[in-house]
């Protein structure tokens, strides 16, 4: 699919929210796997623009994807400060070790993320953070 | 987002029609946590909802502790097989009270037709 740059707003996360259907329509992923793509991903866009760009309005979102016989990807980038969102997994996992009581009540969006995507990338190229989200395409669904 | 507010003996129906994603699950709190008052019942209708992220997880949490806090009761009915599969990877499945459809919360709760 053709790239897009999205405004990096609350109101825009929709817009990320189709352009991962459309692509998974295309790919013909199934509907459990359109579902787990698009709640990665959108988990992922959520924070870039609450925490990354911290609500500022003039930071964007690059959406591209990429299609084989194997698999789809979802790229995701930003040019807010350098940030591998899997370096917190391993908090977002010890909280979860927490009694319910205990629990921070945020946190959650990058582990339903790490858990959702069949694979998830982090790397910082050149000014972007590039976040990569993989589903494998099942030939049997053709 | 549609939210249906509807009252039944001492239950409160919130029925909740679309996504909840971060941008409608703060207006589904905003809406919802005046009725968590002391010993009220709560029962939160899924059965049209087709998406729910962290973001809706994080409102049911507080709904629930709000809840708990004063002796209230939170039942939600209708999950989708996806909104469960997300409930269940972060642990919180098991801690709220859900059930299958309507019906059946409303007797957990009380009401007998």
């Amino acid at each position: 699919m053709k790239p897009v740059i999205l405004p990096a707003t609350m109101a825009a996360l929709y817009k990320v929210s189709e352009y991962v259907l459309t692509a998974a329509a295309t790919a013909k992923l199934n509907k459990k796997a359109t579902y787990c793509l698009r709640l990665a991903v959108d988990e992922t866009a959520t924070n870039i623009v609450s925490y990354g760009y911290a609500l500022e309005e003039q930071g964007r979102l690059y959406l591209s994807s990429r299609c084989d016989e194997q698999q789809l990807a979802i790229i995701l980038e930003d040019t807010a400060a350098p940030y591998n969102p899997l370096a917190a997994l391993a908090a977002a996992e010890r909280s979860l070790q927490l009694p319910f009581e205990q629990r921070p009540i945020g946190g959650l969006g990058v582990y339903i993320a790490w858990q959702s995507a069949d694979e998830f990338h982090y790397e910082l190229v050149g000014d972007r953070n590039r976040n990569t989200f993989v589903m494998y395409r099942d030939p049997t669904s053709e | 987002m549609e939210i249906q507010i509807a009252t039944r003996a001492d239950i409160r129906i919130a029925a909740l029609r679309g996504d909840v994603n971060a941008t409608t699950a703060a207006e589904i709190q905003r809406r919802m946590l005046p009725f968590a008052t002391t010993g009220e019942k709560i029962l939160l209708d899924f059965s049209q909802v087709t998406y729910m992220s962290s973001a809706g997880l994080r409102m049911l949490l507080s709904l629930y502790r709000q809840a708990a806090a004063k002796q209230g009761r939170l039942v939600i009915v209708g999950l989708s097989d996806n909104i469960r599969d997300t409930m269940s990877v972060t642990g919180l499945l098991n801690y709220f009270t859900t059930c299958e459809n309507l019906d059946a919360g409303l007797a957990i709760l009380g009401w007998s037709v």
